[in-house]
């Protein structure tokens, strides 16, 4: 692959991670990403996104709602055609994740 | 699929039970039952059974409807029975304490009702027990918190069947020395195995999970959870154990009580201290109204073991017995039920109204659909009225404990009032709620992802 389509790749990684600002935990109140929720965010073919995320608890009701907006939060990134996302809880998400920025905000320690 | 983790009957539930705290506690004020009342009579069964199953057991099975795919992390299965399972509930109800006003001789019911309700409440929690049941089934090896579950449906299904018993016997039905023996001496395991078995045992495995996720507390399973798992299960099975000593009007039955005191005892002492540890170690410094009202369910519980000691060395626990059910009924079961209600109502309200559009517009946070400022002060004064209430109980004030009980019903609704608000987003800042419909008060709609 050249540099270029890289960069391209890169770019589109950081747009979507900026996009995903956009889904908040309805519990914490705070954006995924920022949460430490969006594990890993990949860009391949300078089209297609496969992310990697978690939820605070297994078995939260709000699981589905958080994976489809993820999903299409990431769809509609310009550029984008097809996004794959999946769901893990290996490591399980701590407050440790907390981006230190925000981690004030929750009352996190 | 989107939503399928949402139970569409639970706030239907909730809203029945609330019904049944208020006329409970409505009857209370009106000096109905016991202390204006003994303890044996039917006005006192009519508000016992009015709190234990149409108030706590209805609240609980909504919940635990809602809660036990959480904790097994798997969708319900059957998850078209619940609403069979609440009309079976709730006409059985209606009609086991029209039996019981019947005993009073106000209505002309047949004694024939009383069996007749007691069968529909058992065709009723053996329909949710079936739905809950097979979903823990097909989820084994189950956590910690759900193995509390488990436990507290074998006693629920035992409370049931006691119940059952007792509604033949008091109806001539089913006669003999063994069944006059049974209906003397075995109401204590009845109300045991409701109390302490199911809604108790049930709703400290919940709390284990329930306070951890709300307050970022770890979810690792402690070796003192599985002691309180063991002890608690043994002192419900030493309490099933005493059936053949209840039958027989045998000496032994006080023994296997007392024993099943001593092993209850322990099992809550050791939750009271895992209680703590989840509060110290919580990573969420500012926590939630939920959270913080649930301590006063716990001081109520203390309370509650405390009282019951000091009856018991005192020998006193017969007299008494009434103003210590009454703090472990309203104080921690009742106490801790509001006090999750509060956070179930605005979380279920969020899934089914902002859910769909996540990410596609701006939405408040489940915190936004609450006004805990407002609201937290009730819970004070719920928990002093319950408090005061025991005491009144206890030094044996009737007329003061009525108006205790008109404080304790003016803070349960202003309560209500305040779930009410959460429900149909009245909290929610108006440019968060422009474009939003107001949902049904307890009757969700089926929710689905709004597309792009």
């Amino acid at each position: 692959m050249s540099e270029d389509a890289e960069e391209e790749d890169d770019a589109l990684v950081a747009q979507i991670r900026e996009a995903l600002r956009a889904v908040i935990d309805p519990e914490l109140g705070q954006n995924v990403v920022d949460l430490g929720l969006i594990y890993a965010i990949e860009v391949t073919d300078g089209c297609v996104a496969s992310i990697v995320m978690t939820t605070t608890t297994r078995g939260c009701p709000a699981t589905s709602f958080l994976k489809q907006a993820v999903q299409d939060v990431a769809w509609a990134v310009p550029g984008i055609e097809f996004v794959d996302v999946d769901l893990t809880y290996e490591p399980p998400w701590s407050p440790s994740f907390i981006a230190p920025e925000i981690a004030g905000l929750l009352g996190a320690r | 699929m989107p939503g399928a983790s949402l139970s569409r009957w639970t706030l239907t539930y909730f809203a029945c039970a609330l019904l049944c705290l208020v006329g409970a506690e409505a009857l209370m004020v009106m000096g109905f039952g016991f202390p204006g009342a003994t303890i044996e009579a039917p006005e006192t069964l009519i508000l016992v059974h009015l709190v234990a199953i149409g108030w706590l057991s209805l609240l609980m099975c909504g919940a635990l409807f809602q809660f036990v795919p959480v904790l097994v992390a798997r969708p319900l299965l059957g998850d078209e029975l619940p609403p069979v399972a609440l009309a079976f509930i709730l006409t059985g109800l209606v009609i086991l304490l029209s039996g019981f006003a019947g005993m009073t001789g106000l209505v002309a019911v047949p004694a024939e009702a009383m069996p007749l309700g007691g069968l529909l409440l058992l065709l009723g929690f053996g329909t949710a027990i079936l739905s809950l049941g097979r979903t823990l089934w097909a989820a084994r090896p189950l956590t910690m918190p759900a193995r509390f579950v488990v436990v507290g449906l074998a006693a629920l299904a035992g409370t049931a069947l006691f119940g059952e018993s007792f509604a033949l016997i008091l109806s001539g039905l089913v006669g003999g020395e063994a069944a006059l023996s049974l209906l003397l001496n075995g109401v204590p395991l009845h109300a045991l195995l409701g109390l302490g078995g199911w809604l108790t045992f049930t709703a400290m495995g919940v709390s284990y999970r329930l306070l951890a996720m709300f307050m970022l507390a770890p979810e690792t399973e402690r070796f003192s959870t599985s002691v309180v798992l063991a002890t608690g299960t043994l002192t419900l099975m030493l309490i099933a154990a005493a059936t053949p000593f209840a039958l027989a009007a045998e000496s032994g039955l006080a023994g296997m009580l007392l024993a099943a005191a001593v092993t209850g005892l322990c099992a809550l002492g050791v939750y009271g201290s895992d209680m703590l540890a989840l509060y110290r170690q919580r990573k969420r410094r500012n926590i939630e109204l939920n959270a913080v009202a649930a301590i006063g369910a716990f001081a109520a519980l203390l309370a509650a073991c405390l009282l019951l000691v000091f009856l018991l060395f005192s020998g006193s626990l017969p007299e008494h017995v009434g103003a210590l059910t009454y703090l472990f009924a309203f104080g921690w079961l009742g106490g801790l039920g509001l006090a999750k209600l509060y956070k179930i109502v605005a979380f279920l309200t969020w899934l089914e109204c902002f859910a769909p559009v996540l990410g596609k517009r701006q939405t408040p946070r489940v915190q936004d659909l609450v006004d805990e400022r407002h609201a937290a002060p009730w819970f004070g004064v719920y928990y002093l009225a319950v408090g005061l209430g025991t005491l009144t109980l206890l030094v044996e004030l009737p007329l003061v404990f009525r108006i205790v009980a008109g404080v304790q019903l003016f803070a349960t609704l202003a309560i209500i009032r305040h779930l009410y608000r959460a429900r149909e987003l009245l909290n929610v800042p108006p440019d968060l709620r422009r474009g939003f419909a107001r949902p049904h008060p307890f009757w969700p709609q089926p929710i689905a992802r709004k597309l792009p």
